[in-house]
């Protein structure tokens, strides 16, 4: 059982509707996935894996929702895998564009202890529309990593998926912690560098 | 556990921080594309729109599956090469297995025949196959363009009149491709009274594609009649659930993307798995009714169900008991119940008639079997919900028959 | 970006007259589409331009949407270089180019296969072509104008 885990992990994909969830999938797993560009597209869920230094990964696209206190049906569904699945690791998909309600969600999902990777999707919309969103600096403030990515060109999809190995727990009380911080003094070790209060997590 | 959590307040307070260190907004500017995106939301713009797209979608449907595919290549190709092919090779035209495969064997078409190899195949791969192509890539360029949410902005106000969310016009607009996963996003919906009801309202009222596909090539020049009546039951009994069904029915926000040129890869790939879909499990079922019929009429099953029902059919609804034979095939595919009419001599009041109540009868058996993976409690509410409607509105449109004085 | 919006100030006049010119004919033929289907005439036919008027959905309806489209770019006629008078008009090209459109592709399909009667399957290339010969729907005529609208839209969508 132990040695099984060792290979194969979890990683369960969560956002707000629309925001790319499943063109991620995709690009991730070469999955089959609906793609369509409204709200409410994936209202089941869908499996796929992918490998990378020599880890498996089986990869759950989650119907899109707002928060974890469910709304509609397909909400629920996504709540229930949530709580079934309580060791994986999570995928917070946030829409580059308009990043506060993923936030909220990316912080009802660390609240409970999830290991937590954000993918900051939709990053070349996000640069047509004159919005930058500084992936490093939210990487220090949250302590989980985080990646830009697009999956519409395919762009941050590998630093993605090497760096989901890296996944961390975190909680508000670091948070509070590093929004007081200055934000120079970390930002220059690049990498991980809000990661490393997790060391412990490297190897689970 | 609970302990560790913090209020509402206080997670949009802590955001507003984060956000607030990571973006940086540019000077915003306006393109092009978001006030058009605006344009199309507003009904007196908006709603010109609407029926221009709505134009577009039916005349390249009927131009590409009626016109290009099935009367232009399909039609020949069945009935003169392989109908009379078939029924010069298959041996025995008085036995059983003609009957069960070939059909009848004085027919010059494909529809009359009606045997598995020549009807089945016929509708299946002549008829439908053509539809629901042409209908998934209409209604992918409609899924990827960001059309459909604002199409839900635009009648949301209508639809709250029978006490529905804008939304649910997504799994209506679905369900015209097929009604199976129209059944499933309904759950985009919020209360379990909306789901109910539009997950009713659905396998009811909307025709499948593949259903159209059929109506088109049948009766061309009734389906407005059809869709007229269709969508008047849509509102009517609506309504009529929206006041009987207790719940809530909240406004919600729908969250409209910006207008996006669709991906052709994606476009591709969605339409190839929808049409292999269709291939692997629509095909099969359409051989496997024609064949399940034909046994039924050689055991006299239907004769005898058509005998039962002469009077509700005759009185009340006013159609030929033969009715009774398509009805029994509509329970495994639409398509094929309505191709199976078209071989009933009848009035043309009666075929649209019998054209309604095919739809509105009993959800094909795939949609039923998704109906049921939401919940049987649920769809025995649907299926008694159906047997009313069907009773109600089947007299109903016969009344208007014999007020119109075509009945 | 001070000086784009004076260089497209100065297009204003020459923009506008033809955005009036084609929405206003634009309007006309959407009502005489409308008026032939309601039986004013049995089918127009002047020269190159054909209205048959022989079924409700093509030439009621159609016809509905190219006379809605032509309010639509007449509504944003003055003043239309401004952006949201432009979106306006490419709004009703865009409107009146699915009606065109959609009876190209209609001509097309009708073409490619040879006629019911014949027993090949496919059209002549004779056939074929001369399939697309006038007399064409009032919609089909405006095509090239409302093409030139497109592609201003497009290479306005472009610069942004």
């Amino acid at each position: 059982m132990a040695e099984k885990s060792k290979q194969t992990k979890k990683i369960l994909m969560v956002g707000n509707p629309n925001v790319g969830k499943s063109a991620l999938f995709n690009r991730l797993t070469g999955g089959e996935a609906i793609v369509s560009n409204y709200p409410g597209t994936t209202v089941d869920f869908t499996r796929g894996e992918f490998a990378v230094g020599g880890i498996f990964y089986e990869v759950t696209d989650v119907p899109g929702t707002y928060s974890l206190e469910p709304r509609d049906g397909a909400e629920e569904v996504a709540v229930s895998i949530l709580h079934k699945e309580k060791d994986a690791i999570v995928l917070i998909v946030l829409d580059a564009t308009r990043v506060e309600r993923g936030l909220y969600l990316a912080l009802e999902v660390v609240e409970r202890g999830y290991s937590a990777i954000i993918a900051l999707n939709m990053i070349d919309e996000a640069h047509d529309k004159e919005i930058s969103v500084s992936a490093s600096e939210l990487q220090r403030l949250l302590g989980v990593p985080v990646v830009a990515t697009s999956a519409i060109s395919g762009e941050g999809i590998k630093d993605l998926a090497r760096m989901t190995a890296k996944a961390c727990k975190t909680d508000i009380a670091r948070i509070n912690a590093a929004l007081e911080e200055k934000p120079d003094e970390s930002v220059s070790t690049g990498g991980c560098g809000g990661c490393m209060g997790c060391g412990g997590c490297g190897g689970c | 556990m609970a302990g560790n959590f913090i209020s509402e307040d206080e997670r949009w307070d802590l955001v507003d921080r984060v956000s607030g260190c990571i973006v940086t907004y540019g000077i915003y500017r306006q393109s092009l594309r978001d006030v058009i995106g605006e344009l199309t939301v507003v009904p007196l713009t908006g709603v010109p729109v609407a029926m221009a797209v709505l134009y577009a979608f039916w005349s390249i449907f009927g131009s590409f599956a009626g016109a290009l595919m099935t009367d232009g290549f399909m039609v020949k190709l069945f009935d003169n090469y392989w109908l009379p092919w078939l029924q010069s090779v298959w041996p025995d035209p008085d036995g059983w297995l003609y009957f069960l495969f070939v059909g009848d064997p004085t027919a010059d078409n494909c529809f009359e025949a009606f045997g598995m190899l020549t009807s089945g195949l016929f509708v299946s791969l002549g008829v439908v196959l053509w539809a629901v192509l042409i209908f998934y890539l209409m209604m992918t360029l409609l899924e990827d363009s960001g059309y459909l949410p604002r199409l839900a902005v635009l009648v949301d106000t209508l639809l709250h009149k029978i006490g529905l969310h804008g939304y649910a016009i997504v799994p209506a607009i679905l369900g015209l491709g097929c009604n199976v996963p129209a059944v499933t996003a309904t759950r985009i919906l919020e209360t379990r009274k909306q789901r109910f009801m539009m997950m009713t309202l659905l396998a009811i009222f909307i025709p499948c594609g593949a259903q159209l596909g059929v109506m088109l090539e049948v009766i061309p020049d009734s389906v407005g009649w059809v869709m007229l009546y269709l969508i008047a039951g849509f509102a009517i009994f609506g309504i009529v659930l929206d006041k009987i069904i207790p719940g809530k029915n909240p406004e919600i926000l729908i969250d409209v993307p910006a207008y996006h040129i669709p991906d052709w890869n994606n476009v591709g790939k969605k339409l190839w798995m929808r049409t292999r879909g269709f291939l692997k499990e629509a095909v099969p079922f359409v051989m496997l009714g024609v064949l399940l019929v034909n046994l039924l009429y050689l055991g006299g099953v239907i004769q005898a169900i058509s005998n039962f029902f002469e009077p509700l059919f005759v009185y009340w609804f006013g159609v030929p008991k033969e009715t009774a034979g398509p009805l029994v095939a509509a329970f495994l595919r639409k398509d094929l119940a309505i191709a199976q009419l078209s071989a009933i001599p009848m009035t043309a009041y009666q075929m649209i008639t019998s054209v309604v109540l095919i739809s509105i009868y009993f959800p094909c058996v795939a949609t039923f079997v998704v109906m049921l993976k939401e919940g049987w409690k649920q769809l025995l509410a649907s299926v008694a919900v159906l047997i009313c409607v069907v009773l109600v509105y089947g007299g109903l449109i016969h009344a208007i028959g014999i007020l119109l004085g075509v009945a | 970006m001070d000086i784009k919006k004076s260089s497209s100030n100065e297009k204003i006049g020459g923009l506008s007259i033809y955005v009036m010119v084609l929405g206003a004919v634009a309007v006309a033929f959407g009502c005489a589409d409308i008026l032939v289907w309601a039986g004013f005439s049995s089918g127009l036919n002047l020269g190159i331009i054909e209205i048959a008027g022989d079924d409700f959905f093509r030439w009621a309806w159609g016809g509905l949407v190219v006379l809605m489209g032509g309010l639509i770019m007449l509504s944003g006629a003055v003043d239309a270089g401004e952006i949201r008078q432009f979106a306006k008009v490419t709004l009703g090209a865009l409107m009146l180019l699915m009606i065109a459109g959609t009876d190209i592709f209609a001509r097309l399909c009708e073409n490619i296969p040879a006629g019911e009667e014949a027993p090949e399957f496919f059209n002549s290339l004779g056939g074929f072509i001369g399939g697309f010969a006038p007399p064409y729907s009032p919609a089909i005529l405006l095509l090239p104008f409302v093409l030139v609208i497109v592609y201003l839209a497009v290479k306005y969508d472009g610069e942004n």
